[in-house]
């Protein structure tokens, strides 16, 4: 192209450079491959499920699926089995959690008194260690640790002069086994959560209580709580959208029994889907999981963003 | 140690030298296509017999050129992986082993290609009749014979010699003498840490499979026209999950628990072969293909120590020796058919699955059961031998839900056994749940 060419050509060029420089071009240019990432992965395949969840179809034979309206979802909630997963997953996250906020404040409680020392923050890396383990093998290793005969647990306990635990033999023992595991892996997360929230409490205010003459439960009630309310609530609703996918370990070591005692829901509709290829239902009880997701997500941050306001 | 090694090495040596005269009985090159250059993926449980698939695999390569690469996975990763990827036209892998209770499902799927045509090429050499009956019907769906029973295991009753002989106690043989033996050696101060029997109790499957594995020994049958040896056994599948004889059945299971281990309510196959293994167990039921585990001093604490029998039958009944397993099908949508096919053949021989059994793969062909070898080598193989006498193909499900079937009665019979609910209520409620199913898949 010749120089005269090239002159001629830049009076055209002018307006697409304006364009590109155009904040609105910018912004929907670094948007659009997001959105189609974001359509082609989630939101097709949610609706693929939803449109699956209307059907009576078997994975195996996609072809012959018959519309069925609502019919899997009434269904649904007319199966024992899938109302007793919906308690069961209700139950472990209520109980998981609150045993996991205790714990956590006590071990994060004593975590901060005693960060003066070196040794601490060797034990604090330690103490991180189980929630980074992949959840089966967390299965794995408990279902070994628990087995009532070879595992280690029910040795220990032999040590003592305690009689041998069936940990997964029992519908409580199971479910206690199954709360157990998870409390041990997820204890830290909520550690690491609180700590963040009572390092960032002021030294200062530590001092006026103690020259007010503050006894413990006053500064737990009226100054730790307070201060790390919003953080903790950020963690329960973590932990509630985790809970909701709880499976690996259920999985692993009683697939939902004894009985149905620790059926939980993300195990039915695995069940439904890859073991017995029902995927109009399985899809309807993966469009309820996700429901209640956002239904009990948007109730929490709603209150999260209250306590902020407060 | 060094002279018995000898002798051990010896042994090994003679009864290789014996499988490739037998191997030479056919010859492979004339019946088998060149496929150089070719790479044959089988998919297949990850049982013990893998080794022994991988053990005598390069005896085809050596004739045809073609390499075997043997993936194993997980009973239901198996199931999934298998049934999904066949379902989606997906012919990654040529060969499928797949357990014989899937074989309706698989079909129903259009994974299988018919194996009608390739034995009536040469009858001779896949010598179906050779095969158990009860094997052969498990590779044969609908009167086609779809696959070809490679596999194969049987349900045996396995004992503790020592035990036994140190409590001068006969093996039982009926319900009634397996619980007086359980009970006998349970919290013994003579047999200290020992517990009398321990049955597949944990939810889904496990109990689920015990119950079809029980139910004709105790009397019963699992629907209407499921009789042993009938010719369409799937015609009228009415449940009798509730008749007296399952009611009585799973009695046994919930009385059977007082004589297990504690948390015995939740152990399936492996913590039930692991404990027996461990020498805590007087007896155990169990496939043959695990009696291997038992014996080996490697990982076993019981190795020489025990003995197979037949399985206990209700008083005044007989023995119905379950049957299960695997059977090697072509994937339809393979792109190497014609390799595949070639594999199979060779695989399923006689000769070749002589060395595939002595190798620690389980028999399923008679004539690998009445050798002298591999009786004295796995000395439960002539009560295997005696046991498929009197089986029956279709003891479990094996149409299109099967596998949810099974499920399904197996939630119930745990329930029962954890005393949730009573036998009959149980029993009741899986009759009730089956017939909705069935109802449900259009099969009754």
């Amino acid at each position: 192209m010749t120089k005269a060419a090239m002159r001629a050509g830049r009076p055209r060029q002018a307006p697409r450079r304006a364009f590109i420089h155009n904040d609105r071009f910018q912004m929907t240019a670094f948007i659009v491959p997001t959105c189609i990432f974001l359509a082609l992965l989630t939101i097709w395949p949610f609706v693929y499920s939803v449109y699956l969840s209307l059907h009576a179809v078997k994975l195996t034979a996609m072809k012959r699926a018959v519309f069925v309206g609502a019919g899997n979802y009434v269904n649904l909630l007319g199966d024992p089995l899938f109302l007793r997963a919906m308690l069961n997953t209700g139950l472990l996250a209520v109980t998981s959690i609150t045993c996991e906020i205790v714990i956590a404040f006590v071990i994060a409680k004593a975590f901060v008194s005693l960060s003066h020392l070196k040794w601490v923050n060797g034990l604090r890396s330690l103490f991180m260690l189980p929630m980074m383990v992949t959840p089966l093998v967390v299965g794995m290793i408990f279902s070994y640790v628990f087995n009532p005969i070879l595992g280690i647990a029910n040795y220990l306990l032999g040590g003592v002069g305690l009689g041998p635990v069936p940990w997964f033999g029992g519908t409580t023992a199971a479910m206690i086994s199954i709360l157990l595991i998870n409390v041990w892996q997820w204890t830290p997360f909520m550690m690491l959560l609180i700590m963040a929230g009572l390092l960032s409490i002021r030294s200062d205010l530590y001092e006026a209580a103690r020259v007010d003459g503050a006894k413990w439960h006053h500064v737990l009630t009226m100054l730790e709580i307070p201060s790390i309310k919003g953080i903790v609530l950020l963690g329960i609703i973590l932990r509630i959208i985790d809970t909701l996918r709880f499976f690996d370990v259920v999985y692993v070591t009683t697939r939902g029994g004894p009985g149905d005692s620790t059926m939980v829901l993300t195990l039915y509709a695995y069940q439904q889907n890859f073991q017995f290829f029902q995927a109009g239902v399985g899809s309807a009880a993966a469009v309820m999981i996700l429901v209640i997701s956002i239904v009990i997500t948007t109730f929490a941050v709603r209150l999260l963003r209250r306590i902020e306001n407060e | 140690m060094l002279h018995a090694k000898l002798i051990g090495s010896i042994s090994v040596m003679a009864m290789l030298t014996a499988s490739a005269a037998l191997a030479q009985d056919v010859d492979w090159k004339s019946q088998l296509g060149d496929h150089s250059g070719k790479t044959l993926r089988v998919m297949t449980i990850t049982d013990p017999f893998i080794d022994s698939i991988n053990a005598v695999k390069d005896g085809f390569t050596q004739v045809t050129g073609a390499k075997i690469e043997v993936d194993g996975y997980g009973y239901d990763a198996l199931h999934e992986k298998e049934l999904l990827a066949c379902s989606q036209n997906d012919g990654s892998y040529d060969v499928m082993l797949i357990d014989g209770i899937w074989i309706g499902e698989f079909a129903e799927a259009g994974c299988l290609d018919p194996v009608e045509e390739k034995i009536a090429e040469n009858p001779d050499l896949y010598a179906w009749d050779d095969f158990t009956p009860a094997a052969a019907g498990q590779a044969s769906w609908e009167g086609q014979r779809v696959c070809l029973p490679v596999g194969i295991y049987y349900e045996l009753m396995y004992y503790r010699t020592d035990l036994f002989e140190q409590a001068g106690r006969k093996v039982p043989e009926t319900f009634e003498e397996l619980k007086e033996a359980a009970a006998f050696f349970t919290n013994n101060q003579d047999y200290p840490g020992v517990y009398g029997y321990a049955m597949n109790n944990k939810r889904g499957a496990a109990a689920g499979q015990q119950w079809f594995e029980w139910i004709y020994s105790a009397g019963g049958k699992p629907w209407a026209s499921n009789d042993i040896g009938a010719a369409e056994p799937y015609k009228d599948q009415t449940p009798l999950f509730n008749s007296q004889e399952s009611v009585d059945l799973v009695q046994l299971f919930r009385d059977m628990v007082a004589f297990g281990p504690p948390g015995v309510e939740s152990f399936a196959w492996d913590e039930r072969a692991n404990a027996f293994a461990a020498g805590k167990l007087a007896m155990i039921n169990d496939w043959s293909v695990r009696a291997q585990i038992a014996n080996d001093p490697k990982q076993s604490q019981i190795a020489g120590k025990f003995k197979a029998a037949l399985m206990p039958h209700k008083d005044g009944g007989k023995t119905i020796t379950p049957v299960g397993g695997w059977v090697a099908c072509v994937n339809t949508h393979g792109a190497q058919k014609d390799a595949a096919w070639d594999y199979l053949k060779w695989f399923a021989s006689r000769s070749v699955h002589r060395d595939f059994v002595l190798a620690g793969g389980p028999p399923s062909r008679l004539s690998a059961m009445e050798d002298k070898d591999i009786q004295e080598k796995f000395p439960w193989t002539s009560v295997l031998l005696e046991g498929q006498k009197d089986s029956w193909a279709e003891v479990r499900p094996r149409n299109s839900i099967a596998f949810q079937l099974i499920d399904t009665v197996g939630a119930h019979v745990n329930k029962a056994i954890i005393g949730e609910q009573s036998p009959k209520d149980a029993m009741d409620a899986a009759n009730a749940d089956v017939t909705k199913l069935l109802q449900d898949n259009g099969q009754l």
